[in-house]
């Protein structure tokens, strides 16, 4: 509900409240002053000026005296580096001891932690230091993480977050491997979110937790055979389907129910990439002509005991959820999407025992269930009343079918067919999609948390 | 905890880590044997960069066949290299997975694997060509910041000068650039303030 109209609804119905000895009277003025100076567009608003006028200023110190820096001796550098951060975490101190001015003592907290890491930079520069470079932003991360729990920061934990996708980033592209350690990180990050309840912060971890997942992908993709590029997006797939189910028995929880549809919604657009990955006849057939996985020796047995891992935690996140939701009849969309899910985990099994002649096969029946995963997905996401579930299935869908109507017509038809075919398509398609999606929409309400920042 | 009191540990704690930066460095060049090593001639192209100096180093190009020690290294491989002294640059003795143990003057300096190449070398003895290992190492002396224009000295020695660098390598086999020598004279030397 937006902020102006649960305060008009709160100034209406007060007065009977306190007629009815709920409230005490002068309570309700209380309530409402409290409410009033909440007022989230202000509340955004304020925040949103102070962090822009925060990351200005950052940004503003460090080119200033990077432009002079030549001209000042060490220990001048030394003292405005040091001085620099102290005096921004001594004015954070003071705004947020006062209490009066939350919003600005937290930006100016950021400040402090940017120029931390303008800190580590430049002493790295002034004494030539040139170590394993990812070191540094790791060092940043962990600073921005200590300030996030003390001071219970929810900037500086998006900020510890942003920069630990930075630091795996660098270790990932620049050094060629999976990096596991960012994992430690991550975890760190989660007991502090869940305590404090940050929204926010559970949109950015889960979103790391992704680009994570897709930085491991680039190391597989240089270092091992092609063959293993097929099993390692099933994998993926198994591995985004259990965090989804994660996030519906999350939803079952009081205590972390505020991050259940957030994981639901990530793990349902990664689940329905690598799914969309695995559609194509191409990535069935070529992957597996690099060599036949049937006598591919030791490393194929690896790949079906990994296959068989995901399946297990699939199956207990599954089992999980069943647990948590059984409160009477199952409703019909878990009945449906059990099925379907079951289908998706023998399809993906079969496929392990496949050559490449199969592939063709294999990527029709991966076309009909992701079909049937998008037409399950909306239906699903119009039971729980969450619209994004609704749009990305319907995105996901149009997207499958545009590019099957591409691998199919681009060399049957002429160009000049193929275009005008392909445009009538995308007018017609375009029309029924949106129509059946705002009819499935129109009745739902705005997705929570989207009404302010914490 | 007051609010005060927690921000206090994070300055403390963060003050630490960036005051261990530096004190981590120094040590290095307080207490490490003294090496000077030969620049490799210089590409302007890759050299100077903004307000820096790229370095490259004789013995950042190894090739392990020609050295004692281990033979076979892959990417980022760790490697200790051990140098002994000679006139006027240390020269490369013998190149290790581990740590070594040194005779005498010898240091080992602790490095990096970039890349690895595999080149061919034609033995005339035998008409043979004889694969060979060629890899590019990192030993994080490899930048040097110096005040904005005058990198061009360093990019562009004029003829007849040469540059060399005086390194400090510490028991642990870290470096620090102590000194940029031209001409075996020190042109910039590093102090703590």
């Amino acid at each position: 509900m937006r902020h102006h109209k649960f305060l008009k609804l709160l100034r209406r119905e007060l007065p009977v409240w306190v007629e009815r000895g709920w409230v005490t009277p002068g309570g309700d003025s209380a309530i409402l002053e409290h409410v009033a100076a909440q007022g989230s567009g202000v509340r955004f608003l304020a925040y949103a000026f102070s962090m822009l006028g925060v990351l200005l200023l950052g940004s503003g110190i460090i080119t200033y005296f990077a432009a002079n820096w030549a001209l000042m001796p060490k220990i001048i550098k030394l003292v405005i580096l040091f001085g620099g951060m102290w005096a921004a975490y001594g004015a954070a101190a003071y705004l947020l001891q006062r209490g009066d001015s939350p919003q600005l003592g937290q930006a100016i907290l950021l400040l402090g932690v940017i120029l931390f890491g303008a800190n580590i930079m430049l002493i790295a520069q002034i004494y030539h230091i040139d170590s394993h470079y990812p070191d540094g932003v790791l060092s940043w991360s962990a600073g921005a993480l200590l300030a996030a729990y003390l001071l219970r920061s929810q900037p500086a934990m998006i900020a510890a977050l942003g920069l630990g996708v930075l630091w795996t980033g660098m270790e990932t592209l620049g050094f060629d491997r999976v990096h596991w350690p960012f994992l430690i990180l991550w975890l760190a990050c989660l007991p502090m979110i869940y305590r404090m309840q940050w929204r926010a912060s559970a949109h950015v971890a889960l979103l790391a937790l992704l680009v994570w997942s897709v930085f491991v992908f680039w190391p597989i993709e240089w270092l091992l055979p092609d063959v293993w590029l097929l099993y390692v997006m099933q994998w993926y797939m198994l591995a985004y389907g259990a965090l989804f189910l994660l996030g519906l028995a999350l939803d079952t929880y009081a205590r972390v129910a505020f991050v259940g549809m957030t994981v639901q919604r990530y793990a349902a657009f990664a689940g329905l990439m690598s799914f969309y990955a695995l559609t194509f006849p191409d990535f069935q057939t070529h992957t597996r002509d690099a060599g036949d996985p049937l006598t591919a020796g030791p490393e194929w047995f690896v790949a079906v005991a990994a296959s068989l891992a995901w399946v297990v935690v699939l199956v207990a996140a599954g089992a999980w959820h069943r647990q948590r939701a059984r409160t009477g009849k199952s409703p019909a969309y878990l009945a449906w999407g059990q099925a379907l899910l079951g289908l998706i985990v023998v399809l993906l099994m079969v496929n392990l025992f496949l050559a490449s002649e199969q592939g063709g096969l294999m990527a029709g029946l991966f076309n009909l269930l992701f079909f049937g995963g998008t037409v399950w997905l909306i239906y699903a996401g119009s039971r729980l009343g969450d619209r994004f579930l609704v749009n990305i299935g319907f995105v996901f869908f149009a997207l499958g079918l545009l590019t099957r109507y591409f691998d199919t017509f681009w060399t049957l038809l002429n160009r000049s067919y193929f275009f005008m075919l392909g445009g009538l398509l995308l007018l017609v398609g375009g029309f029924f999609v949106e129509r059946q999606r705002r009819r499935l929409t129109a009745g739902m309400a705005p997705p929570p948390g989207t009404q302010g920042v914490e | 905890m007051t609010v005060t009191a927690r921000l206090a540990v994070v300055v403390v704690l963060q003050t630490l880590a960036l005051f261990t930066m530096i004190a981590m460095k120094q040590w290095t060049l307080n207490t490490g044997t003294l090496v000077v090593l030969e620049t490799q001639p210089i590409d302007p192209r890759s050299l100077f960069r903004g307000d820096y100096v790229r370095l490259n180093y004789r013995i950042s190009e190894l090739k392990p066949q020609e050295l004692a020690g281990d033979n076979e290294f892959r990417r980022h491989d760790p490697l200790y290299l051990v140098l002994e002294p000679d006139d006027p640059y240390w020269r490369p003795v013998s190149v290790h997975r581990r740590k070594p143990t040194l005779a005498g003057d010898q240091v080992a300096i602790r490095g990096e694997v970039q890349y690895v190449n595999h080149r061919g070398r034609f033995d005339g003895a035998t008409n043979e060509i004889e694969p060979i290992q060629v890899m590019q190492v990192r030993y994080g002396i490899e930048s040097y910041f110096v005040p904005e224009g005058e990198g061009r000295v360093l990019e562009r020695p004029q003829p007849g000068e040469v540059v060399s660098l005086r390194i400090a390598v510490d028991k642990a086999g870290n470096a620090g650039i102590k000194a940029v020598l031209v001409n075996g004279e020190a042109r910039y030397t590093e102090r703590l303030f």
